[in-house]
Protein backbone atom coordinates (compact mmCIF):
# COMPACT_ATOMS: atom_id res chain seq x y z
CA UNK A 1 0.00 0.00 0.00
CA UNK A 2 1.52 3.38 -0.97
CA UNK A 3 1.88 5.94 2.38
CA UNK A 4 0.35 8.49 -0.27
CA UNK A 5 -2.83 7.82 -2.39
CA UNK A 6 -2.26 11.15 -4.29
CA UNK A 7 1.02 10.54 -6.00
CA UNK A 8 -0.14 6.92 -7.05
CA UNK A 9 -3.03 8.36 -8.58
CA UNK A 10 -0.89 11.38 -10.23
CA UNK A 11 1.11 8.70 -11.93
CA UNK A 12 -1.76 6.64 -12.88
CA UNK A 13 -2.92 9.42 -14.75
CA UNK A 14 0.74 10.72 -15.79
CA UNK A 15 1.22 7.09 -18.20
CA UNK A 16 -2.26 8.30 -20.33
CA UNK A 17 -0.72 11.67 -21.05
CA UNK A 18 -0.03 11.28 -24.79
CA UNK A 19 3.68 10.39 -25.21
CA UNK A 20 4.49 13.46 -27.42
CA UNK A 21 3.03 15.83 -24.83
CA UNK A 22 4.74 13.90 -22.07
CA UNK A 23 7.60 16.14 -22.09
CA UNK A 24 5.68 19.08 -20.51
CA UNK A 25 5.33 17.51 -17.40
CA UNK A 26 8.25 15.44 -16.82
CA UNK A 27 10.30 17.83 -18.09
CA UNK A 28 12.87 17.53 -21.50
CA UNK A 29 16.05 15.84 -20.98
CA UNK A 30 17.52 16.54 -24.18
CA UNK A 31 16.60 20.35 -24.04
CA UNK A 32 18.07 20.88 -20.02
CA UNK A 33 21.21 19.43 -21.72
CA UNK A 34 20.65 21.83 -24.64
CA UNK A 35 20.51 24.58 -22.58
CA UNK A 36 23.27 24.21 -19.87
CA UNK A 37 25.56 23.38 -22.81
CA UNK A 38 24.94 26.85 -24.31
CA UNK A 39 25.48 28.68 -21.01
CA UNK A 40 28.66 26.84 -20.58
CA UNK A 41 29.58 27.95 -24.19
CA UNK A 42 28.96 31.65 -23.56
CA UNK A 43 30.88 31.59 -20.44
CA UNK A 44 34.26 29.81 -22.29
CA UNK A 45 34.02 32.08 -25.03
CA UNK A 46 33.76 35.25 -22.03
CA UNK A 47 36.75 34.02 -20.54
CA UNK A 48 38.42 33.12 -23.72
CA UNK A 49 37.62 36.80 -24.71
CA UNK A 50 39.20 38.78 -21.54
CA UNK A 51 42.25 36.51 -22.57
CA UNK A 52 42.41 37.62 -25.52
CA UNK A 53 42.38 41.18 -25.32
CA UNK A 54 44.58 40.94 -22.13
CA UNK A 55 41.72 42.14 -19.48
CA UNK A 56 43.19 42.43 -16.28
CA UNK A 57 40.80 43.00 -13.31
CA UNK A 58 43.30 44.15 -11.33
CA UNK A 59 44.16 46.90 -13.63
CA UNK A 60 40.38 48.13 -12.85
CA UNK A 61 41.26 48.22 -9.46
CA UNK A 62 44.17 50.47 -9.59
CA UNK A 63 42.54 52.78 -11.77
CA UNK A 64 39.14 53.09 -9.53
CA UNK A 65 42.08 55.36 -7.64
CA UNK A 66 42.53 57.15 -10.39
CA UNK A 67 39.12 57.76 -11.39
CA UNK A 68 38.61 58.67 -8.24
CA UNK A 69 41.16 61.39 -8.28
CA UNK A 70 39.89 62.77 -11.42
CA UNK A 71 36.29 62.86 -10.03
CA UNK A 72 37.78 64.96 -7.16
CA UNK A 73 39.72 67.35 -9.82
CA UNK A 74 36.71 67.82 -11.58
CA UNK A 75 34.59 69.21 -8.40
CA UNK A 76 33.17 71.65 -8.18
CA UNK A 77 32.50 72.50 -12.61
CA UNK A 78 34.38 75.57 -13.21
CA UNK A 79 34.73 77.59 -16.66
CA UNK A 80 36.89 80.01 -14.75
CA UNK A 81 35.84 82.97 -16.76
CA UNK A 82 32.39 84.31 -18.08
CA UNK A 83 33.85 84.94 -21.02
CA UNK A 84 34.63 80.95 -21.40
CA UNK A 85 31.41 80.03 -19.95
CA UNK A 86 29.41 82.01 -22.88
CA UNK A 87 31.76 80.58 -25.11
CA UNK A 88 30.85 76.76 -24.53
CA UNK A 89 27.03 77.98 -24.40
CA UNK A 90 27.63 79.25 -27.79
CA UNK A 91 29.26 75.90 -29.02
CA UNK A 92 26.59 73.60 -27.36
CA UNK A 93 23.96 75.54 -29.50
CA UNK A 94 26.15 74.87 -32.50
CA UNK A 95 25.95 71.31 -31.61
CA UNK A 96 22.35 71.37 -31.16
CA UNK A 97 21.89 72.87 -34.62
CA UNK A 98 23.90 70.56 -35.84
CA UNK A 99 21.87 67.77 -34.70
CA UNK A 100 18.69 69.94 -35.63
CA UNK A 101 19.74 70.57 -39.47
CA UNK A 102 21.45 66.68 -39.63
CA UNK A 103 17.73 64.99 -38.83
CA UNK A 104 15.48 67.75 -40.42
CA UNK A 105 17.55 67.38 -43.90
CA UNK A 106 17.73 63.23 -43.38
CA UNK A 107 14.17 63.50 -42.75
CA UNK A 108 13.69 65.14 -45.91
CA UNK A 109 15.59 63.22 -47.76
CA UNK A 110 14.29 59.93 -46.34
CA UNK A 111 10.85 60.55 -47.22
CA UNK A 112 10.66 60.09 -50.80
CA UNK A 113 13.19 56.89 -50.37
CA UNK A 114 11.02 55.49 -47.49
CA UNK A 115 8.30 54.95 -50.54
CA UNK A 116 10.45 53.76 -53.14
CA UNK A 117 11.78 51.50 -50.34
CA UNK A 118 8.17 50.04 -49.49
CA UNK A 119 6.67 46.71 -50.56
CA UNK A 120 3.33 48.39 -50.86
CA UNK A 121 4.08 51.28 -52.77
CA UNK A 122 6.62 49.82 -55.67
CA UNK A 123 5.01 46.96 -57.40
CA UNK A 124 8.38 45.99 -58.45
CA UNK A 125 10.57 43.74 -56.20
CA UNK A 126 13.86 44.47 -57.21
CA UNK A 127 14.07 48.26 -57.41
CA UNK A 128 12.24 48.26 -54.25
CA UNK A 129 15.00 45.36 -52.89
CA UNK A 130 17.56 47.16 -54.07
CA UNK A 131 16.47 50.67 -52.58
CA UNK A 132 16.14 48.68 -49.00
CA UNK A 133 19.37 47.19 -49.11
CA UNK A 134 20.90 50.32 -50.29
CA UNK A 135 19.23 52.52 -47.16
CA UNK A 136 20.16 49.46 -44.63
CA UNK A 137 24.20 49.90 -46.38
CA UNK A 138 23.67 54.08 -45.33
CA UNK A 139 22.62 52.73 -41.89
CA UNK A 140 25.51 50.36 -41.32
CA UNK A 141 28.41 52.88 -41.73
CA UNK A 142 28.12 55.21 -37.89
CA UNK A 143 27.71 58.63 -37.47
CA UNK A 144 31.42 59.26 -36.45
CA UNK A 145 32.51 57.63 -39.97
CA UNK A 146 31.05 59.91 -41.51
CA UNK A 147 32.12 62.67 -39.96
CA UNK A 148 35.42 61.68 -40.44
CA UNK A 149 34.96 61.38 -44.03
CA UNK A 150 33.28 65.12 -44.26
CA UNK A 151 35.75 66.38 -42.68
CA UNK A 152 38.06 65.33 -44.92
CA UNK A 153 36.17 66.61 -47.73
CA UNK A 154 34.21 69.92 -46.45
CA UNK A 155 36.76 70.50 -43.72
CA UNK A 156 36.76 71.17 -40.75
CA UNK A 157 33.76 72.44 -38.79
CA UNK A 158 30.38 72.16 -37.87
CA UNK A 159 29.21 71.82 -41.88
CA UNK A 160 30.84 68.42 -41.73
CA UNK A 161 28.55 67.29 -38.40
CA UNK A 162 25.32 68.20 -40.17
CA UNK A 163 26.37 66.26 -42.90
CA UNK A 164 27.43 63.21 -40.74
CA UNK A 165 24.25 63.52 -39.27
CA UNK A 166 22.41 63.60 -42.22
CA UNK A 167 24.01 60.55 -43.90
CA UNK A 168 23.59 58.09 -41.21
CA UNK A 169 20.07 58.60 -40.72
CA UNK A 170 18.91 59.08 -43.77
CA UNK A 171 19.22 55.15 -44.11
CA UNK A 172 17.25 54.54 -40.57
CA UNK A 173 14.37 57.06 -41.38
CA UNK A 174 14.06 55.58 -44.96
CA UNK A 175 13.69 52.21 -43.33
CA UNK A 176 11.89 53.26 -40.27
CA UNK A 177 9.49 55.43 -42.58
CA UNK A 178 9.41 52.28 -45.64
CA UNK A 179 8.51 50.09 -42.58
CA UNK A 180 5.55 52.86 -41.24
CA UNK A 181 4.32 52.88 -45.23
CA UNK A 182 3.97 48.72 -45.09
CA UNK A 183 2.01 48.64 -41.71
CA UNK A 184 -0.28 51.45 -42.90
CA UNK A 185 -4.08 50.38 -42.86
CA UNK A 186 -5.09 49.09 -46.63
CA UNK A 187 -8.86 50.16 -46.45
CA UNK A 188 -8.65 54.15 -46.69
CA UNK A 189 -6.12 53.31 -49.59
CA UNK A 190 -8.85 51.11 -51.06
CA UNK A 191 -11.29 53.74 -50.35
CA UNK A 192 -9.56 56.23 -52.66
CA UNK A 193 -9.02 54.06 -55.23
CA UNK A 194 -12.42 52.86 -55.64
CA UNK A 195 -13.56 56.64 -55.84
CA UNK A 196 -11.15 56.69 -58.86
CA UNK A 197 -7.95 58.33 -57.41
CA UNK A 198 -4.47 57.61 -58.99
CA UNK A 199 -1.74 55.80 -57.22
CA UNK A 200 0.01 59.27 -56.25
CA UNK A 201 -3.96 60.24 -55.18
CA UNK A 202 -4.39 57.17 -52.71
CA UNK A 203 -0.65 58.15 -51.25
CA UNK A 204 -1.61 61.54 -50.74
CA UNK A 205 -4.62 60.77 -49.11
CA UNK A 206 -4.91 57.07 -47.93
CA UNK A 207 -1.37 56.71 -46.98
CA UNK A 208 0.14 59.93 -45.36
CA UNK A 209 -2.34 61.09 -43.23
CA UNK A 210 -1.68 57.68 -41.51
CA UNK A 211 2.08 57.67 -41.36
CA UNK A 212 2.86 61.34 -41.08
CA UNK A 213 2.28 61.44 -37.04
CA UNK A 214 4.52 58.16 -37.24
CA UNK A 215 7.04 59.68 -39.48
CA UNK A 216 7.36 62.88 -36.91
CA UNK A 217 7.79 61.36 -33.85
CA UNK A 218 10.49 59.17 -35.21
CA UNK A 219 12.46 62.55 -36.30
CA UNK A 220 11.81 64.02 -32.65
CA UNK A 221 13.24 60.82 -31.38
CA UNK A 222 16.07 61.58 -33.54
CA UNK A 223 16.99 64.73 -32.78
CA UNK A 224 16.64 64.43 -29.46
CA UNK A 225 19.83 61.31 -29.80
CA UNK A 226 21.31 63.03 -32.44
CA UNK A 227 22.26 66.20 -29.67
CA UNK A 228 24.59 63.10 -28.06
CA UNK A 229 26.07 61.98 -31.45
CA UNK A 230 26.94 65.74 -31.87
CA UNK A 231 28.73 65.80 -29.38
CA UNK A 232 30.98 62.82 -29.91
CA UNK A 233 31.50 63.81 -33.54
CA UNK A 234 32.44 67.62 -32.47
CA UNK A 235 35.59 65.26 -30.57
CA UNK A 236 36.75 64.41 -33.57
CA UNK A 237 36.68 67.83 -35.14
CA UNK A 238 32.96 68.01 -36.52
CA UNK A 239 32.16 71.76 -34.70
CA UNK A 240 30.30 71.96 -31.53
CA UNK A 241 30.92 71.81 -27.89
CA UNK A 242 32.56 68.47 -28.46
CA UNK A 243 35.42 70.15 -29.91
CA UNK A 244 36.03 72.09 -26.45
CA UNK A 245 35.33 69.06 -24.82
CA UNK A 246 38.07 66.67 -26.27
CA UNK A 247 40.83 70.43 -25.93
CA UNK A 248 39.99 70.51 -22.29
CA UNK A 249 40.27 66.62 -21.87
CA UNK A 250 43.56 66.88 -23.28
CA UNK A 251 45.01 69.46 -21.40
CA UNK A 252 43.41 68.24 -17.91
CA UNK A 253 41.44 70.79 -17.70
CA UNK A 254 39.03 69.00 -15.61
CA UNK A 255 37.03 71.38 -13.72
CA UNK A 256 36.78 73.12 -17.55
CA UNK A 257 35.64 69.71 -18.57
CA UNK A 258 33.13 68.72 -16.16
CA UNK A 259 31.48 72.47 -17.00
CA UNK A 260 30.94 71.41 -20.79
CA UNK A 261 29.55 67.71 -19.49
CA UNK A 262 26.99 69.54 -17.39
CA UNK A 263 26.34 71.85 -19.97
CA UNK A 264 25.35 68.63 -22.45
CA UNK A 265 23.19 66.80 -19.55
CA UNK A 266 21.41 69.71 -19.32
CA UNK A 267 20.54 70.75 -22.84
CA UNK A 268 19.63 66.53 -23.58
CA UNK A 269 17.60 65.91 -20.66
CA UNK A 270 15.52 69.69 -21.55
CA UNK A 271 14.95 68.25 -25.02
CA UNK A 272 14.43 64.70 -24.21
CA UNK A 273 11.58 66.40 -21.60
CA UNK A 274 10.19 68.61 -24.69
CA UNK A 275 10.47 66.26 -27.25
CA UNK A 276 8.14 63.37 -25.45
CA UNK A 277 5.51 65.73 -24.38
CA UNK A 278 5.79 66.85 -28.32
CA UNK A 279 5.58 63.75 -29.16
CA UNK A 280 3.11 62.23 -26.52
CA UNK A 281 0.59 65.56 -28.01
CA UNK A 282 1.29 64.44 -31.78
CA UNK A 283 0.27 60.22 -30.92
CA UNK A 284 -1.99 61.43 -27.94
CA UNK A 285 -3.90 63.73 -30.35
CA UNK A 286 -5.29 60.81 -31.95
CA UNK A 287 -7.82 60.02 -29.00
CA UNK A 288 -8.89 63.46 -28.69
CA UNK B 1 -27.14 49.34 -68.61
CA UNK B 2 -24.79 47.28 -67.03
CA UNK B 3 -24.13 44.04 -68.95
CA UNK B 4 -22.08 41.47 -67.24
CA UNK B 5 -21.30 38.14 -69.33
CA UNK B 6 -19.92 35.10 -68.30
CA UNK B 7 -17.66 36.71 -65.73
CA UNK B 8 -15.40 34.21 -63.53
CA UNK B 9 -12.43 34.74 -60.80
CA UNK B 10 -10.30 31.90 -59.85
CA UNK B 11 -7.97 32.29 -56.81
CA UNK B 12 -5.50 29.37 -57.78
CA UNK B 13 -8.03 27.01 -58.92
CA UNK B 14 -10.68 27.54 -56.40
CA UNK B 15 -13.27 29.85 -58.55
CA UNK B 16 -15.17 32.60 -56.12
CA UNK B 17 -17.66 34.07 -59.18
CA UNK B 18 -18.27 31.49 -61.72
CA UNK B 19 -19.56 31.90 -65.20
CA UNK B 20 -22.02 34.76 -64.09
CA UNK B 21 -24.23 36.82 -66.19
CA UNK B 22 -26.15 39.68 -65.27
CA UNK B 23 -28.06 42.36 -66.63
CA UNK B 24 -28.61 45.41 -64.69
CA UNK B 25 -31.04 48.01 -65.70
CA UNK B 26 -30.95 51.73 -64.80
CA UNK B 27 -32.34 53.13 -61.87
CA UNK B 28 -32.80 49.05 -60.46
CA UNK B 29 -32.11 48.54 -56.65
CA UNK B 30 -30.49 45.12 -56.89
CA UNK B 31 -29.65 42.88 -53.49
CA UNK B 32 -26.72 40.33 -54.40
CA UNK B 33 -27.99 37.56 -51.62
CA UNK B 34 -25.72 34.23 -50.55
CA UNK B 35 -24.26 32.46 -47.83
CA UNK B 36 -20.41 33.77 -46.59
CA UNK B 37 -18.24 33.13 -49.03
CA UNK B 38 -20.24 32.75 -52.12
CA UNK B 39 -18.38 35.40 -54.35
CA UNK B 40 -21.24 38.67 -53.60
CA UNK B 41 -18.22 40.41 -52.26
CA UNK B 42 -15.41 39.55 -55.10
CA UNK B 43 -18.35 40.28 -57.77
CA UNK B 44 -18.84 43.97 -57.17
CA UNK B 45 -15.19 44.60 -56.47
CA UNK B 46 -14.70 43.07 -60.04
CA UNK B 47 -17.26 45.64 -61.30
CA UNK B 48 -15.19 48.49 -59.46
CA UNK B 49 -11.86 46.82 -60.62
CA UNK B 50 -10.75 46.83 -57.12
CA UNK B 51 -10.45 42.86 -58.22
CA UNK B 52 -9.39 42.07 -61.70
CA UNK B 53 -11.73 39.66 -63.64
CA UNK B 54 -10.13 36.15 -64.66
CA UNK B 55 -12.53 35.45 -67.55
CA UNK B 56 -15.71 37.31 -69.04
CA UNK B 57 -16.47 40.80 -69.40
CA UNK B 58 -18.24 43.90 -67.87
CA UNK B 59 -19.85 46.31 -70.28
CA UNK B 60 -21.36 49.55 -69.71
CA UNK B 61 -23.29 51.27 -72.34
CA UNK B 62 -21.12 49.47 -74.90
CA UNK B 63 -17.45 49.87 -73.43
CA UNK B 64 -16.08 47.07 -71.88
CA UNK B 65 -14.90 47.93 -68.44
CA UNK B 66 -12.38 45.37 -67.95
CA UNK B 67 -10.32 46.51 -70.54
CA UNK B 68 -10.25 49.98 -69.82
CA UNK B 69 -6.40 51.64 -68.13
CA UNK B 70 -5.50 54.65 -66.75
CA UNK B 71 -7.57 57.68 -66.75
CA UNK B 72 -10.05 55.99 -68.12
CA UNK B 73 -10.53 52.80 -65.62
CA UNK B 74 -10.14 56.61 -62.79
CA UNK B 75 -13.15 57.65 -64.50
CA UNK B 76 -15.21 54.42 -64.32
CA UNK B 77 -14.29 54.08 -60.58
CA UNK B 78 -16.05 57.29 -60.22
CA UNK B 79 -19.61 56.40 -62.06
CA UNK B 80 -18.97 52.53 -60.31
CA UNK B 81 -19.02 54.21 -56.44
CA UNK B 82 -18.34 51.78 -54.06
CA UNK B 83 -19.51 51.46 -50.23
CA UNK B 84 -17.55 49.24 -48.23
CA UNK B 85 -18.72 47.20 -44.89
CA UNK B 86 -15.65 48.98 -43.20
CA UNK B 87 -16.55 52.31 -44.82
CA UNK B 88 -13.00 52.48 -45.79
CA UNK B 89 -12.68 56.06 -44.86
CA UNK B 90 -9.34 57.87 -43.84
CA UNK B 91 -9.62 58.33 -40.15
CA UNK B 92 -7.14 60.41 -39.52
CA UNK B 93 -8.80 63.01 -42.02
CA UNK B 94 -11.98 65.01 -41.31
CA UNK B 95 -15.27 64.21 -42.61
CA UNK B 96 -15.43 66.89 -45.33
CA UNK B 97 -12.25 65.93 -46.74
CA UNK B 98 -13.48 62.08 -46.48
CA UNK B 99 -16.00 63.45 -48.78
CA UNK B 100 -14.56 65.43 -50.91
CA UNK B 101 -12.34 62.35 -51.78
CA UNK B 102 -15.23 61.60 -53.79
CA UNK B 103 -14.08 64.44 -56.12
CA UNK B 104 -10.71 63.18 -56.73
CA UNK B 105 -11.59 61.41 -60.30
CA UNK B 106 -12.72 65.15 -61.13
CA UNK B 107 -9.80 67.03 -59.71
CA UNK B 108 -6.29 67.69 -61.17
CA UNK B 109 -3.13 66.04 -59.19
CA UNK B 110 -1.66 69.31 -58.25
CA UNK B 111 -5.40 69.87 -56.39
CA UNK B 112 -5.54 67.22 -54.69
CA UNK B 113 -1.84 66.73 -53.62
CA UNK B 114 -2.42 70.02 -51.80
CA UNK B 115 -5.97 69.50 -51.02
CA UNK B 116 -7.51 72.17 -52.85
CA UNK B 117 -10.72 71.20 -53.32
CA UNK B 118 -12.52 74.60 -54.42
CA UNK B 119 -14.86 76.29 -52.71
CA UNK B 120 -17.90 75.21 -54.93
CA UNK B 121 -16.83 71.43 -53.98
CA UNK B 122 -16.86 72.23 -50.21
CA UNK B 123 -20.03 73.46 -50.39
CA UNK B 124 -21.10 70.54 -52.27
CA UNK B 125 -20.08 68.26 -49.89
CA UNK B 126 -21.65 70.22 -46.86
CA UNK B 127 -24.71 70.06 -48.73
CA UNK B 128 -24.56 66.15 -48.96
CA UNK B 129 -23.51 66.10 -45.61
CA UNK B 130 -26.39 68.01 -44.26
CA UNK B 131 -28.44 65.47 -46.46
CA UNK B 132 -27.67 63.52 -43.94
CA UNK B 133 -27.55 65.07 -40.61
CA UNK B 134 -23.80 64.88 -40.67
CA UNK B 135 -23.23 68.36 -41.44
CA UNK B 136 -22.17 69.13 -37.96
CA UNK B 137 -19.35 66.88 -37.94
CA UNK B 138 -17.58 68.03 -40.89
CA UNK B 139 -14.17 69.51 -38.83
CA UNK B 140 -14.07 66.38 -36.95
CA UNK B 141 -11.77 63.16 -37.64
CA UNK B 142 -13.51 60.29 -39.60
CA UNK B 143 -11.92 58.02 -36.75
CA UNK B 144 -13.80 59.68 -34.12
CA UNK B 145 -17.48 58.66 -35.12
CA UNK B 146 -19.33 55.95 -34.67
CA UNK B 147 -19.84 53.32 -37.57
CA UNK B 148 -23.20 54.89 -38.57
CA UNK B 149 -21.86 57.96 -38.84
CA UNK B 150 -19.19 56.68 -40.94
CA UNK B 151 -21.12 54.80 -43.51
CA UNK B 152 -23.14 58.33 -44.01
CA UNK B 153 -20.24 59.78 -44.26
CA UNK B 154 -18.48 57.20 -46.80
CA UNK B 155 -22.52 57.23 -48.58
CA UNK B 156 -21.74 61.38 -49.35
CA UNK B 157 -18.33 60.46 -50.86
CA UNK B 158 -19.87 58.32 -53.20
CA UNK B 159 -22.67 61.30 -54.00
CA UNK B 160 -19.76 63.48 -54.72
CA UNK B 161 -18.73 60.87 -57.11
CA UNK B 162 -22.22 61.51 -59.29
CA UNK B 163 -22.04 57.71 -60.03
CA UNK B 164 -24.28 56.33 -62.02
CA UNK B 165 -23.97 53.13 -59.86
CA UNK B 166 -23.54 52.59 -56.60
CA UNK B 167 -22.07 49.22 -55.21
CA UNK B 168 -22.49 48.46 -51.61
CA UNK B 169 -20.26 45.93 -50.48
CA UNK B 170 -22.20 44.92 -46.99
CA UNK B 171 -22.44 48.28 -46.23
CA UNK B 172 -24.72 46.92 -42.96
CA UNK B 173 -22.93 44.30 -41.21
CA UNK B 174 -21.12 46.11 -39.30
CA UNK B 175 -23.96 47.97 -37.79
CA UNK B 176 -26.65 47.87 -35.41
CA UNK B 177 -30.29 47.82 -35.97
CA UNK B 178 -31.16 51.45 -35.84
CA UNK B 179 -28.03 52.65 -37.92
CA UNK B 180 -28.95 49.83 -40.18
CA UNK B 181 -32.28 51.11 -41.33
CA UNK B 182 -30.67 55.13 -41.33
CA UNK B 183 -27.32 53.95 -43.67
CA UNK B 184 -29.97 51.61 -46.04
CA UNK B 185 -32.56 54.01 -45.57
CA UNK B 186 -30.20 56.40 -47.27
CA UNK B 187 -29.53 53.90 -50.08
CA UNK B 188 -33.05 53.46 -50.86
CA UNK B 189 -32.85 57.66 -50.71
CA UNK B 190 -29.83 57.92 -53.78
CA UNK B 191 -31.81 55.44 -55.15
CA UNK B 192 -35.20 56.67 -55.48
CA UNK B 193 -34.39 60.54 -55.35
CA UNK B 194 -31.74 60.38 -58.10
CA UNK B 195 -31.82 57.13 -59.93
CA UNK B 196 -29.31 56.16 -59.22
CA UNK B 197 -28.42 52.41 -59.47
CA UNK B 198 -27.71 50.15 -56.68
CA UNK B 199 -25.71 46.62 -56.39
CA UNK B 200 -25.82 45.92 -52.75
CA UNK B 201 -24.86 42.74 -50.98
CA UNK B 202 -26.60 41.89 -48.22
CA UNK B 203 -26.27 38.89 -46.28
CA UNK B 204 -30.16 39.49 -44.07
CA UNK B 205 -32.50 38.09 -46.68
CA UNK B 206 -35.25 40.21 -44.26
CA UNK B 207 -33.54 43.64 -45.59
CA UNK B 208 -33.01 42.19 -49.16
CA UNK B 209 -36.72 41.38 -48.96
CA UNK B 210 -37.38 45.13 -47.58
CA UNK B 211 -35.40 47.22 -49.93
CA UNK B 212 -34.49 46.11 -53.12
CA UNK B 213 -36.78 45.65 -56.07
CA UNK B 214 -34.65 43.05 -57.71
CA UNK B 215 -32.54 40.02 -56.12
CA UNK B 216 -30.00 38.18 -57.28
CA UNK B 217 -28.58 34.21 -55.50
CA UNK B 218 -25.11 33.21 -55.20
CA UNK B 219 -24.07 29.89 -54.39
CA UNK B 220 -20.36 28.58 -54.59
CA UNK B 221 -19.95 31.65 -56.98
CA UNK B 222 -22.40 30.71 -59.31
CA UNK B 223 -25.89 32.91 -60.18
CA UNK B 224 -28.52 30.97 -58.93
CA UNK B 225 -31.61 33.17 -58.27
CA UNK B 226 -32.39 36.21 -60.30
CA UNK B 227 -35.93 37.79 -59.50
CA UNK B 228 -38.16 39.57 -57.66
CA UNK B 229 -38.03 39.29 -54.16
CA UNK B 230 -41.61 37.79 -53.84
CA UNK B 231 -40.27 34.50 -55.62
CA UNK B 232 -38.00 33.69 -52.86
CA UNK B 233 -39.45 30.75 -51.08
CA UNK B 234 -37.99 29.62 -47.90
CA UNK B 235 -37.14 26.43 -49.60
CA UNK B 236 -35.05 28.12 -52.63
CA UNK B 237 -33.34 30.76 -49.52
CA UNK B 238 -32.59 27.67 -47.75
CA UNK B 239 -30.60 26.22 -50.53
CA UNK B 240 -28.78 29.40 -50.84
CA UNK B 241 -28.05 29.75 -47.43
CA UNK B 242 -27.96 25.96 -46.20
CA UNK B 243 -26.96 25.70 -42.40
CA UNK B 244 -26.81 29.60 -42.15
CA UNK B 245 -30.13 29.49 -43.60
CA UNK B 246 -32.05 29.38 -39.70
CA UNK B 247 -29.96 32.70 -38.88
CA UNK B 248 -30.80 34.89 -41.77
CA UNK B 249 -34.65 33.74 -42.90
CA UNK B 250 -37.07 36.33 -41.17
CA UNK B 251 -37.89 35.39 -37.78
CA UNK B 252 -40.93 37.83 -37.69
CA UNK B 253 -42.85 39.26 -40.51
CA UNK B 254 -40.73 41.78 -42.60
CA UNK B 255 -41.99 45.36 -42.89
CA UNK B 256 -44.10 46.34 -46.43
CA UNK B 257 -41.67 48.61 -47.86
CA UNK B 258 -43.54 51.77 -47.58
CA UNK B 259 -43.04 52.05 -43.93
CA UNK B 260 -39.46 52.58 -44.60
CA UNK B 261 -39.27 55.39 -48.10
CA UNK B 262 -39.31 58.60 -46.75
CA UNK B 263 -42.22 60.56 -47.12
CA UNK B 264 -40.36 62.62 -49.77
CA UNK B 265 -39.03 60.14 -52.14
CA UNK B 266 -42.89 58.74 -51.94
CA UNK B 267 -44.73 61.45 -53.52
Amino acid sequence: MSANPNQQNIAESLTQVPSEFRYLIKGDRKQRIMASMVVVVMVAFYLLGLYVLEINPLRIITGLGELGKIVWLMLPPDPETWERAIRLLFSLIETISIAFLGTLLAAIIAFPLGFLAARNIVSLRLPQFMMRRGLDSIRGIDTLIWALIWINVVGLGPFAGVLAIMCSDIGSFGKLFSEAIEAADRKPVEGVKSAGGSHLDTIRLGIIPQILPVMLSQVLYYFESNTRSATIIGIVGAGGIGLYLAEQIRTLEWQQASFSILLILIAVALIDALSSRIRFAIIGGQQQ
Amino acid sequence: MLRISNLSKKFGTKSAVDNVSLDVMRGQFIGVIGRSGAGKSTLLRMINRLAEPSSGSIVWDGTDVTRLKGRELNEWRRRSAMIFQQFNLVGRLDVLNNVLVGRIASTPTWRSMLRLWGDDNRTIALAALAQFDMAGYAAQRAEELSGGQQQRVAICRALLQEPDLILADEPVASLDPRNTKLVMDALLRINKHFGITVLCNLHSLDLARTYCDRLVGLSHGKLVFDDVPEALTDSIARELYGIESDDVLAKQPSTPISDFVPAAAVA
